[in-house]
Formats: structure tokens, sequence, C-alpha cells
């Protein structure tokens, strides 16, 4: 009965506070120096996927690009978003809110590469976030 | 005590899975990144990400600065044809697009729509008297768009049971007017797929 009691309270416990967080993997790339940062903010994203490559280049109008490549550590699929925001050399984002989160479906063990170009010629950093989602599937 | 503590542990259960409100519940301020696919219709986010990626392409595209040598292009826009079922305002779209380009300074836009309203105008100075000569614009000397951006959306649904599969399809291309050559194209899919409840 005690049993019963505990996982009917877990249950609508779960239900209330949702269960998924939005705290993710970053990757923040200095394009002027070439330094990238990754940061792991949730445990069970940092042992489903990695970030195994880091690239960036400029695009012919002279815009800055980066490229990274997410690899999954699982056989499962994984519905996950992501966002590139880009920031100028004082450090603040530019265009915050023409940025949106971005759908993407990493496939068990498969690698997918994330392109972002810069919104404007001041963007000198860029910082990707990967987030889980819940998925209907 | 456990017999109340179990009936309340159940009631909230029960609350949580059927609803217990009739009608809206408080309004809160939404974050168009925050907001998850409720229909198989275009949702507000497919149209972000959709203007998102069609800027990116642009903007990254060799082409485009190689047909005007290097110049920041001067464009123009046509509003996107609905081709699909929905009723969807492709003006909103078509505007994003411009706005995001325009913003990243690396094209100049010309405003057809409104070039009626730049007569209007240049008849006022020109006539009114209010508008001093040396001053007024006079017609014929607004810059003239080298390419134009186009494009359409399209659909396709499948169901197979209970499944329920939309696909939709934005398509848009860059044309050289001079040329008649499409400098630039690019796609973007859109898939939603739903199961509908047994009851």
């Amino acid at each position: 009965m005690k049993t019963m009691s505990f996982v009917l309270c877990a249950l609508a416990c779960a239900l209330f506070t949702g269960c998924h967080t939005t705290a993710g993997t970053s990757v923040v790339l200095n394009h002027d120096t070439g330094g990238s940062l990754i940061c792991e903010g949730n445990t069970r994203l940092h042992n489903a996927m990695a970030v195994t490559a880091v690239t960036y280049d400029k695009v012919p109008n002279g815009l800055n690009r980066v490229n990274i490549q997410l690899s999954s550590l699982v056989q499962r699929d994984q519905f996950l978003q992501y966002r590139i925001a880009w920031y100028n050399s004082e450090g603040m984002e530019i265009d915050a809110d023409t940025r949106s989160y971005r759908p993407l479906t990493l496939h068990g063990l498969d690698a997918v590469t994330v392109t972002g170009v810069a919104n404007s010629p001041a963007a000198v950093t860029s910082r990707l976030r990967v987030r889980e989602v819940r998925s209907l599937r | 005590m456990k017999a109340s503590f179990n009936f309340f542990a159940g009631l909230t259960l029960l609350a949580a899975f059927t609803g217990c409100v009739s009608g809206h519940g408080p309004v809160v301020v939404g974050n168009p990144d925050d907001t998850r696919p409720l229909t198989t219709r275009i949702e507000p986010q497919d149209i972000r990400n959709t203007v998102e990626k069609m800027t990116e392409s642009l903007l990254a595209d060799p082409g485009v600065l190689e047909a005007t040598k290097g110049e920041k292009p001067i464009l123009d826009i046509e509003v996107m044809k609905n081709r699909s079922q929905m009723i969807i305002d492709m003006k909103n779209i078509t505007d994003s697009i411009r706005m995001r380009l325009i913003r990243s300074r690396q094209f100049r836009f010309v405003d057809r729509s409104s070039s009626g309203v730049d007569i209007t105008i240049m008849d006022e100075q020109a006539q009114l008297g209010l508008t001093d000569p040396r001053k007024a614009v006079r017609p014929g000397q607004q810059t003239a768009a080298q390419m134009y951006l186009t494009g359409e959306l399209t659909d396709m649904s499948q169901s197979d049971g209970r499944t329920l599969h939309r696909y939709y399809k934005f398509s848009m291309i860059l044309k050289d007017l001079r040329t008649g050559e499409i400098v630039w194209a690019d796609e973007k899919e859109v898939s939603k797929v739903t199961v509908r409840p047994i009851f």
C-alpha cells in the first residue's frame, strides 16, 4: 500500500514539475582566435551526445560561419533542438530575437553537422546551444 | 489518513490527465522558441526556422556575389506563392526574409509595392508649393533592382490508419533580371506526424 502511495505521489510530482530540462550542451567559439569551449550542463545529454568537431571559416561576403559536428553515443533516436547565437566584440548578442531553436533529430550512433552563418559583419563569437526536447514519438 | 492521502494523489493524477478547467486558463507571455508543435499545420516556429534557414543560405552562397561582381546586390522581392491547402500569409514570410537580409547589410532592397506612395509624395513635393523646389525629389532617379527573390509553398499529406503525415516544402529562388539566370535556390522541408487517439 505504501509503495502504491509513493508511486502515485511521484507520478503526480513528475507531471507537475515536467520531465525534461532546458539545460544542455553549449559550444562557444571565438572566430578571431579560434578558441573554443564546450560546456555540458545536462548529464543525460552528456552521456548521449558529444561534440566531435568544430570548424570555422568565412563565407564569400566576409561573414563568419561555424560548422559543428554532433555525434550520438547511444543507439536510440534523440530529438533535440539547437540554436546558434552570434556575439559582437563586446560580448553582446546580435539580433537575439531573430535566432530561433531549430529541431534536430540525431539517429542512433549517427553524426550530424550543424552550420550557422553570422547575421552581421560585427559577429566575432558564436555560441551553439543544444537541448533535449520532448517528442510525441 | 492513508485513505485520504491516496484519494488526494489519485484526484491530482485525474486532474492532470483530464484537465480540470473548462475554457481558457490564465494567459502567460510565451516565447516563440519554446513553442512545441501543436498541430500538423504550419506554425510560427516553422516559419521562423524557414526564414532563418533561407537567410543563412542566401548569405553563404557565392553565386550572388559572383553575379554582381562583388558589389552588394540590389534586390526586389515578389511575394511567395501559396500552393498548399493551408491559408497562410505569405507576405509575412517574404517580409521577414527581406528584413533579415537588410539587417545583415549584405543586400540592398527596392520595394515595388510602395512605388505608388513614392509617386504621390513626389507629386506633392512638386505641386503643392510647400517644398523647396531645389530639394524636391524628382521621378526617374530611383535605383533599379538587379535581381528578385520569390518562391512557393507546397504541401502533401498521407494517412495510414490513425497516423497522419503532413509534408510542407518552402522553395525559393533568386533570379537575375538581366540574364534571366537563377542565381540561387534553396528549399526547406517541414514534416509533421500525428497519431489520432483511439478515444
